[in-house]
């Protein structure tokens, strides 16, 4: 019999947690501009969210790849729900997916302790501040908003890691994931 | 939208529009290549003419390649106009005085000025993200997601499964929406209190996305027996009856569009003004 | 894993080669403490339809699962026995070879579709097998021809009503290939409508000799039509019976009932109607032979005439707790509720019955409050239901939605219960004791620290009503609080319901199953079109026949078969189990 590393079950797993992150994506894209407009330097609470998808797919399912899969699949939701941040919505997902594949990777996929996914989130926080810092151009803000700025950018994907986080818990609660 | 080989599969309903409306005709990852070098590279640049440029470009494709929608007219005319000036003067009012006090003020209240170099700069940011919008809509706007996932596994070879995955998840979606509305009532009904505010809101919303999650992951355990009992994943390949091909119309776009990047780049070479 | 002797069971017509053969079948599921099912053995035969019966828990969908190896293959579980398919051993043999010998249908439509047309989902399990184009989309056709819906085919799934999604899945999986069919409850989601369409489909099916059918279902009425054996498992899993339809069904009918099988209603009613000294012999299993064998039997010797059970609450007049006055109600851009007037008294137990998109949720959740009404039509005691505010309405009128899992907001039993009212008047001592009280009534106690999450289906229902019911709500409103369980789960909640009726809690309860609200119900709502087409008393309605088919619907089983006796003037009326002469057990 050939062993798969992911069964159907754990693939299509991974869609439903990704459906439902990308309904909350999408609903980010459409938050977006009013946040640039009114607040720029909070946005990284925004571009936080999108760490959901892998913290809570490994969170339920400890596997390699996972996380991977669902932000795939939640980019490709939010993309048919805001069409114009498509490239934004994929670019992260590989991005952030592939920040929390190498760092489970790294723990060699034995060590699921929540300190690790702050490692994780830590990383994306800084990479999104960069990046964002490019795109809004975010060196002509105030300088006090600039550190604002990048205080919120690692906490917001921070922020999003414990949201996910208790998200697990509750579905380990519920009984759903396994073990 | 989807693209089909009427040769191969007589069935196959093939419902795109008129030939001229050339977006939906073309691969899905064409659609994609094309604008990622303008779009990475807009990131960097700090003029106006650029961003300008790139967004004439995008209208002039959408215009001329995609059905004229109100979704799309509205986005077009409407939506992304308004960003720009509301950007515009949102990122004016969050600039650092400092980098602009040599520029003429244009208003002042109390203590408080706003020159024309902050407009500038907020309206160039504001010009840039509307560039960066409206090339991602070409792709964004005109292609099934199904065909996302098609081309993904007939180009990219990525393995049938996992484009299958995301094919079964675009049918998640209508359903989990019901269910979040169900949720959502229901919780209503529950909830003794009607605070308002964010952070009820919040309470409110990780509430619904426990029940949510565990009646997806069970539907997706169910449909996954469904599908293993179909012999899904049995061979490393299937018959694929709908094909996304690359043709040369494909390649065609996708070098022209990047000589057109690289074309306005060199004409405005942006990179010296800031 | 044993593998016993192959001629060791060769008992049945060794001229034809089993379909699928099943020996000493014992299935653990992973953390589960019994083997379920325990020790079954049995064949199926090209020509056959199968029908497993058991009572809820016995083992009958794991038994499913194992007949195409997704257990153990891909579900967690340990296995004894052997099952063979077609000569494969299915714990050995890929998912993928087993599934073309054994097709698969499953409870829920919506969790078998994968693809956007449905030329599409059929053609899917064929192309998974590598078949050329040309070859898919012949078994396609073939397919879809079979289950009447080759017109439809660029259709997206969705549109089709439930029956029409059921019939495509059946279509799905004969396009594989696989002279047997496996399904499991496939009517239990469906109204009267979509489970005729279904068994016309299956009875098509099994005029061919070459097909097998195993069929698990709760709902013998339609079933018995066309199953031409039965296997019956009992609550440990073991084997009881297996033989034929008059063997099994006639012959242990009540053997089967005390081990908690459900029955044909009409079988359900002659065994009554035999206490009470009609000779009904052979036992009738559908309407219509229960029509015939009544005509047959002369009265009991010792008859004397049952008084039908009259509603008392429409005597007295009171003010009614539910009402509406010229409701309209918008959903979206069209109007779905087109003047109704309604009025609910207290003490009733009503039921709104009416075809798919006649109104019945929109009415239900507008006169619960649930969907705001329009000012001055809804009205709670007589009261503005917008005037009221939010949570008086919902102190007033508990709803409990059709998946208790959807309103389950705390993480134990206890606090789901107490959530309700630790917000108002009452301190923790007071809380402690109706939680208590409310624990008790409903048979949770020892269940109060569990997640409710980790409840039996039973008793996850128990426990919405029961959160509906605690801050003191008197009117109950239900949406198809049985959609989706089997008959005998569905009765055991509509007794609590009549339970509470008795103690004095209006009842309304939105439902297609027609025994059902027979059953239970002392008034019905007849809605059509957004329209409330007719209100009376359960039994009158239901005997206007031309009524209840204008409106979609289809008479109860025993009702159709008391319409056409003519020896018995007595029984002519009755519309439930109830009404009918002789004892209850
Ligand atoms: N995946 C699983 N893991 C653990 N236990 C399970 C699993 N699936 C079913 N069971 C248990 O196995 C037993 C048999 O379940 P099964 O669903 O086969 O019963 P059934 O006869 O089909 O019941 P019903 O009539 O209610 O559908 C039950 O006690 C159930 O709780
Ligand atoms: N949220 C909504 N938006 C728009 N239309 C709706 C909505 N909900 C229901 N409808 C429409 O209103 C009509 C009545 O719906 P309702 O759910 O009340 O019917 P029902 O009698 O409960 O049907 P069913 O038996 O299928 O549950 C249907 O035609 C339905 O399509
Ligand atoms: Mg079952
Ligand atoms: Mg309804």
């Amino acid at each position: 019999m050939r062993t798969r590393v992911l069964s159907t079950r754990v693939l299509l797993t991974c869609a439903a947690i990704g459906v439902v992150t990308g309904l909350f994506g999408g609903i980010a894209g459409w938050v977006t501009p009013v946040v640039i407009v009114s607040a720029p330097f909070v946005y990284g609470l925004v571009l936080g969210v999108h760490v959901l998808p892998g913290i809570i797919a490994q969170e339920a399912i400890r596997l390699p790849w996972v996380a991977l899969m669902t932000h795939v699949m939640a980019a490709l939701v939010a993309s048919a729900l805001a069409p114009q941040w498509a490239f934004r919505f994929l670019g992260t997902a590989l991005l952030f997916g592939g920040i929390q594949e190498v760092v489970a990777a790294l723990t060699r996929y034995r060590v699921w302790a929540p300190w690790r996914f702050f490692i994780s989130a830590v990383i994306i926080g800084i990479l999104v501040a960069v990046v964002v810092a490019f795109v809004a151009h975010m060196a002509t803000l105030a300088p006090w908003a600039q550190v604002a700025y990048i205080a919120i950018s690692i906490l917001g994907p921070v922020l999003w890691t414990a949201v996910g986080l208790w998200i697990g818990v509750g579905l380990r609660r519920a009984g759903v994931t396994r073990r | 939208m989807t693209i089909t080989d009427a040769t191969r599969d007589p069935y196959a309903g093939t419902n795109s529009g008129s030939p001229r409306r050339f977006l939906y005709e073309l691969n899905p990852l064409a659609k994609f290549a094309a604008p990622l070098p303008a779009l990475v590279l807009l990131i960097f640049v700090r003029d106006f003419a650029t961003p300008l440029a790139f967004i004439a470009l995008a209208y002039a494709v959408l215009l001329a390649g995609a059905r004229m929608s109100r979704l799309l007219a509205a986005i077009l005319f409407v939506a992304l106009p308004a960003t720009v000036v509301l950007l515009g003067t949102g990122f004016a009012l969050w600039t650092n005085p400092e980098l602009v006090r040599n520029t003429t003020p244009l208003l002042q209240i109390g203590a408080w000025t706003l020159y024309s170099g902050a407009v500038e700069l907020g309206l160039a940011t504001g010009i840039r993200l509307a560039a960066i919008v409206a090339l991602a809509l070409m792709p964004g706007l005109t292609t099934a997601g199904p065909d996302i996932a098609r081309s993904m596994v007939q180009q990219l070879r990525v393995p049938y499964r996992i484009g299958y995955t995301a094919l079964a998840a675009f049918r998640f979606v209508p359903r989990f929406r019901h269910e979040l509305d169900v949720i959502r009532q229901a919780h209503r009904v529950r909830a003794s209190n009607d605070s308002r505010g964010p952070f009820a809101a919040i309470a409110r919303g990780t509430g619904y996305i426990v029940p949510l999650l565990a009646g997806a992951i069970r539907h997706a355990e169910r449909v996954a027996l469904a599908m293993d009992s179909r012999a899904f994943g049995a061979h490393p390949d299937r018959t694929e009856r709908y094909l996304v091909p690359f043709r040369r119309r494909d390649s065609v776009f996708v070098i022209a569009f990047w000589l057109i990047t690289a074309a306005l780049l060199w004409v405005f070479f942006p990179w010296g003004l800031s | 894993m044993t593998e016993p002797a192959r001629d060791e069971t060769a008992d049945a017509a060794p001229t034809r080669t089993a379909l699928a053969r099943v020996e000493h079948l014992a299935v653990r599921h992973d953390g589960a403490p019994l083997d379920t099912p325990a020790d079954v053995t049995f064949t199926v035969l090209p020509g056959e339809v199968v029908l497993v019966l058991g009572p809820s828990g016995s083992g009958k969908s794991t038994l499913a699962l194992t007949l195409n190896g997704l257990i153990p293959q891909e579900l967690p579980a340990k296995t004894s026995g052997h099952v063979e398919i077609a000569g494969y051993n299915a714990a050995e043999t890929p998912v993928s070879t087993l599934s073309q010998h054994v097709g698969m249908v499953f409870q829920d439509p919506d969790t078998q579709l994968v693809t956007g047309t449905l030329l599409d989902e059929v053609a899917f399990g064929p192309e998974n097998l590598r078949l050329p184009v040309a070859e898919v989309l012949e078994r396609a056709e073939t397919a879809l021809r079979r289950m009447s819906l080759w017109d439809r085919r660029h259709e997206n799934p969705d549109v089709l009503s439930g029956g029409g999604r059921q019939r495509l899945a059946i279509a799905a999986a004969i396009a594989m290939g696989s002279p047997l069919i496996v399904l499991d409850e496939p009517t239990a989601n469906l109204d009267p409508q979509g489970i005729e369409d279904v068994y016309a489909a299956l009875a098509e099916l099994a005029s061919d000799p070459e097909r097998g059918i195993l069929l698990v279902e709760h709902n013998l009425d339609a079933a018995i039509a066309i199953a031409t054996r039965v296997v019956v498992i009992d609550q440990l899993g073991r084997l009881v019976a297996d033989g034929s339809i008059d063997a099994i069904l006639r012959g242990r009918a009540a053997e089967l009932q005390d081990l908690g099988v459900w029955l044909p209603t009409s079988a359900l009613a002659a065994l009554r109607l035999r206490r009470a000294g009609y000779s009904l012999d052979p036992l009738p299993l559908t309407p219509a032979e229960l029509t015939t064998a009544l005509d047959a039997s002369p009265p009991p010797a010792d008859w004397r005439p049952t008084p039908l059970v009259h509603v008392t609450s429409r005597d007295r007049m009171p003010q009614p707790v539910l009402s509406a006055t010229n409701l309209h109600v918008r959903r979206g851009r069209t109007e779905v509720l087109h003047g109704i007037d309604l009025e609910i008294q207290p003490g009733d137990f009503v039921a709104i019955v009416g075809g798919n998109g006649a109104g019945k949720t929109t009415l239900l959740q507008a006169l619960s409050g649930v969907i705001p009404p329009p000012r001055g039509s809804a009205f709670i005691d007589g009261q503005d239901i917008t005037r009221l505010g939010r949570k008086r309405v919902h102190e007033r009128v508990g709803f409990v939605f059709q998946n208790p899992e959807h309103q389950f907001i705390a993480h134990t039993v206890f606090d789901e219960l107490a959530h309700g009212i630790r917000r108002s008047r009452f301190d923790e001592h007071e809380v402690r004791e109706r939680v208590d009280e409310m624990l008790r009534r409903f048979g949770l106690t020892d269940k109060a620290e569990a997640h409710p999450f980790h409840l039996s289906g039973g008793q996850k229902r128990r426990l919405s009503v029961g959160t509906a019911l605690i801050s003191g709500a008197g009117v109950l409103a239900l949406d198809e609080p049985t959609f989706g369980q089997d008959r005998a789960r569905a009765d055991e909640l509509l007794k609590l319901l009549r339970d509470l009726n008795r103690d004095g809690t209006t009842i309304v309860i939105v439902t297609h199953d027609m025994q059902l609200v027979t059953e239970y119900a002392h008034r019905t709502v007849v809605m059509r079109d957004g329209r409330v087409a007719a209100v009376g008393a359960t039994e009158e309605i239901f005997a206007d026949t031309a009524l209840v088919e204008s409106a979609g619907l289809r008479l109860p089983p025993l009702r159709q078969a008391l319409q056409g006796v003519t020896r018995h003037p007595e029984l002519l009326r009755a519309t439930r189990l109830d009404n009918l002469p002789g004892s209850a057990q």
